[in-house]
């Protein structure tokens, strides 16, 4: 630790800035702590000020990529922040007409509309998100689907589900050919197994290839966007995406306001138009201010892992070495960032788990 | 008298042409027109509804398309329509390369199918789009020039404006009996002639290249594409003359171009049909590519779209049907019979080419998923509209067109041929 020379410098009130930007608050942080210490009353209130500097959350997440505040995309999301909000309340007031002030849709509508925050986020340099899915675990439950549903403010009416979680054949499994995708509440069957989808976040992604208005792209960080104020509907990318991931919005997409999301990232679930495309952005307003997807969360069994490849502590690289990362279709060359594995302990099927351990319990 | 040779006297003349008619003229016109109105009535007020009016009911969902078959029947027209355009011009080409005089007569109704063509090809993305003022605007500013789709959207403007400007000039000369210059004529076909090919070429690029539809991923595509091309276009042209010949009094072709023509068509139609034989060798024998097997089958048998391999058998039936009339000498030398070979060859062709293209790829979709596409009375109501809007075009661009063709070619008292 070399804070000795930074503690001088910020006595005086001009440090010099010639390391790493978080060296440097780590410095004046513990500077201005031993300070305070040794000399409570000595210290006035105004230098004391000069000394410290305010640390933004921003700082201490990582520096920004190469979208600076003011950029248009955060003035975009400003105006969109605005017109959402002033789009809530009317439909609030319409909830509260309709069920009058004291019920509680009007409450947590009112509430909802206060709370709308659209950010622009940029990526974190130097991360590379990825995901990975334990197929051992998965016991098809769908709640990851409408977990995501909730979280990212998907249409209601036009049943939008960004993950598809596929039942398959256990023995057969070699293809998606055949696959059950509404397979009712009897899942986990024994003879199956369950392999949600979503986007792959590919490395190498053919339906940024074909967009022809260059509505989506690859972010630094690894996330495929979508930007809604621009792509004008073709569904060329949804031809070309090997996942199925892409999801159009076939008519006005309709959420109500009571149950909005109201963190929201401008590339990520802001209410969306009629005729647009969208698709999984890992939780774009969640993940980059240091979140997991809502996904990871809602597993009941823990299936998924999010993370940092580039950081060699993150669960996701973790998993890489204990388990391997595999790949649905590698022969689609798309190189996804989206990996599955087999992961240790096995959820044991339900009619075994009723004859073996289940009964012990019950007795118990 | 400048005044009676400039271009603007030209546009002028064509209008007056296009306005002037018999009662059926009038009538065939105004028929065309309310079915476009009617297109147009579905496409803005139901269909395309949310978009343009802001209301809460319509969209895209009135069409039978859904995550798994995002394209659909507008699509598998405008596929169709391309190919017809493409051989509007190269059907010019041939006239000036062989220096045949009576093709030179006609050509200019090559360049004026082409523009109706057009006109439908770029009407079906427009109503297909789902918010087709954005494009408008966005495609110029933020192009992706890795996206096919832009490139397409390119050479089928340009090779538009060629064909406007190859009927503007042809009609300019001929309403004052003049003959087409060389110095315009060469230059013209120079550029004219990689956009032809180049429309058809880029259209299947669109979705030859993608490992997501393992049964668009064969190179014989755009060659097919190419083929059955030049299998319905001329046989559109042929038809038109046929039916010109029967309506308008005093204008005639000598049966050498029919003849010639339905060579042309023949020819295309076995090129069409060998890559047929050729793709499905490939994929009935060896493929082990399960969803390419799989895409196939409905294709061809239809489990769950019957009307796929209905269509695809029509189009080997019809096709292999028009191919041996068209070796038949006796058939040769009738232009009924030959306008009726041409028909079987445009119906064989929009079963090749329309439906069995674009939605095999569909069913299954890339997760496996078989969701039997429907059109639905809505898609068919705006295809109609659009169609009649093509066809509207090409009445009231061939009428004036034929008109100067007489000037120049029929000269009262001494018939051409
Ligand atoms: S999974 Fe599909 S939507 Fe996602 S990045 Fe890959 S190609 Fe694009
Ligand atoms: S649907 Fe939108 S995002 Fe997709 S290719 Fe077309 S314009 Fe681009």
């Amino acid at each position: 630790m070399s804070v000795g020379p930074r503690r001088e410098g910020s006595g005086n009130g001009s440090p010099k800035v010639d390391e790493s930007r978080r060296n440097l608050l780590k410095a004046m942080a513990v500077g201005a702590g031993a300070a305070a210490l040794t000399s409570v009353a000595a210290v006035d209130k105004e230098k004391f000020k000069k000394a410290l500097r305010k640390v933004s959350i921003e700082d201490l997440l990582g520096v920004p990529a190469d979208v600076e505040a003011g950029s248009t995309l955060e003035m975009r999301a400003k105006k969109k922040e605005k017109e959402l909000k002033e789009w809530c309340r009317k439909e609030a007031e319409k909830i509260c007409q309709e069920r009058g002030d004291a019920s509680e849709d009007c409450k947590l509508a009112r509430q909802k509309c206060d709370l709308i925050t659209v950010k622009a986020t940029p990526a974190k340099k130097g991360v590379r998100y990825a995901m990975a899915l334990d197929v051992n675990k998965c016991i098809g439950c769908r709640r990851c689907v409408y977990a995501c549903v909730m979280e990212n403010n998907q249409a209601r009416n036009l049943g939008i589900e960004w993950i598809r979680v596929l039942e398959l054949d256990r023995m057969e499994f070699q293809d998606l050919l055949g696959s059950e995708w509404y397979y009712g509440n009897e899942a986990p069957k024994k003879e199956n197994v369950y392999v949600p989808i979503a986007c792959m976040h590919c490395e190498n992604p053919p339906c940024v290839m074909v967009c022809p208005v260059k509505a989506t792209w690859k972010e630094p960080d690894g996330i495929v966007v979508v930007d809604y104020d621009v792509c004008i509907g073709c569904r060329y990318c949804a031809t070309a995406c090997p996942y199925g991931a892409r999801r159009f919005n076939w008519a006005k997409p309709y959420v109500p306001v009571q149950e909005l999301n109201p963190n929201m990232h401008i590339l990520g679930n802001v209410p969306r138009q009629v005729h647009v495309m969208e698709k999984c952005t890992w939780c774009i307003q969640r993940t980059r201010d240091g979140g997991v997807p809502a996904c990871v969360e809602a597993c009941p069994v823990g299936a998924r892992v999010f993370g940092d490849l580039n950081d060699p502590n993150s669960p996701i690289r973790r998993i890489a070495e204990e388990y391997g990362l595999f790949v649905l279709k590698p022969e689609a060359g798309t190189k996804p960032r989206f990996f599955y594995f087999f992961g240790p302990s096995r959820t044991p099927p339900r009619e075994e788990a009723k004859s073996e351990g289940k009964e012990v319990k019950e007795n118990a | 008298m400048p005044r009676q040779d400039g271009w603007w006297e030209t546009i002028k003349y064509i209008i007056v042409e296009a306005l002037k008619g018999s009662r059926r003229y009038y009538l065939a016109a105004a028929g065309l027109l309310l079915l476009t109105i009617y297109g147009l009535y579905l496409w803005i007020f139901i269909q395309h509804a949310p978009v343009f009016l802001g209301t809460d009911y319509g969209g895209l969902i009135l069409t039978g398309m859904n995550d798994s078959v995002v394209w659909g029947l507008y699509i598998s027209f405008f596929v169709f329509w391309v190919g017809v355009a493409a051989a509007g011009i190269a059907f010019s080409i041939a006239a000036y390369v062989f220096n045949h005089p009576e093709f030179k007569k006609i050509a200019v109704l090559g360049e004026v199918q082409a523009i109706s063509a057009l006109t439908i090809v770029l009407m079906l993305i427009v109503v297909d789009l789902g918010r087709p003022i954005r494009a408008l605007f966005e495609m110029p500013l933020l192009p992706n020039l890795r996206s096919m789709l832009d490139w397409d959207f390119i050479v089928i403007t340009t090779y538009l404006l060629i064909n406007l400007v190859g009927a503007l000039v042809t009609i300019h000369y001929y309403r004052r009996d003049k003959a087409l210059p060389k110095k315009f004529l060469v230059p013209f076909m120079v550029i004219a002639a990689p956009f032809a090919i180049g429309i058809h070429t880029v259209t299947a690029f669109i979705s030859q290249a993608l490992t997501a539809r393992p049964i668009w991923n064969s190179p014989l595509l755009a060659p097919r594409y190419v083929a059955t091309a030049f299998a319905a276009g001329p046989a559109i042209l042929l038809i038109a003359l046929y039916l010109a010949e029967r309506y308008i009094e005093g204008f005639s072709v000598s049966i050498e171009v029919y003849k010639k023509t339905l060579y042309l068509v023949a020819g295309a139609t076995i090129v069409g049909l060998y890559f047929t034989l050729s793709e499905a060798h490939e994929i009935f024998w060896y493929t082990t590519e399960p969803v390419k097997w799989a895409q196939a089958k409905e294709l061809f048998y239809g489990p769950h779209l019957p009307y796929l391999a209905v269509l695809t058998w029509l189009w080997i039936g019809l096709g292999v049907a028009a191919v041996i009339l068209a070796l038949i000498p006796s058939t040769h030398n009738s232009k009924g019979a030959i306008a009726f070979i041409s028909l079987l060859v445009v119906v064989a062709v929009i079963a090749e080419k329309t439906l069995t293209i674009v939605i095999p790829a569909y069913e299954p979709s890339t997760l496996g998923e078989i969701r039997p596409y429907h059109p639905t009375p809505i898609e068919y109501g705006i295809t109609l509209g659009v169609h009649a809007l093509g066809l509207l075009i090409y009445l009231l661009l061939a009428k004036p067109a034929i008109k100067a063709i007489m000037t120049h070619y029929f000269k009262p008292g001494a018939h051409h041929h």
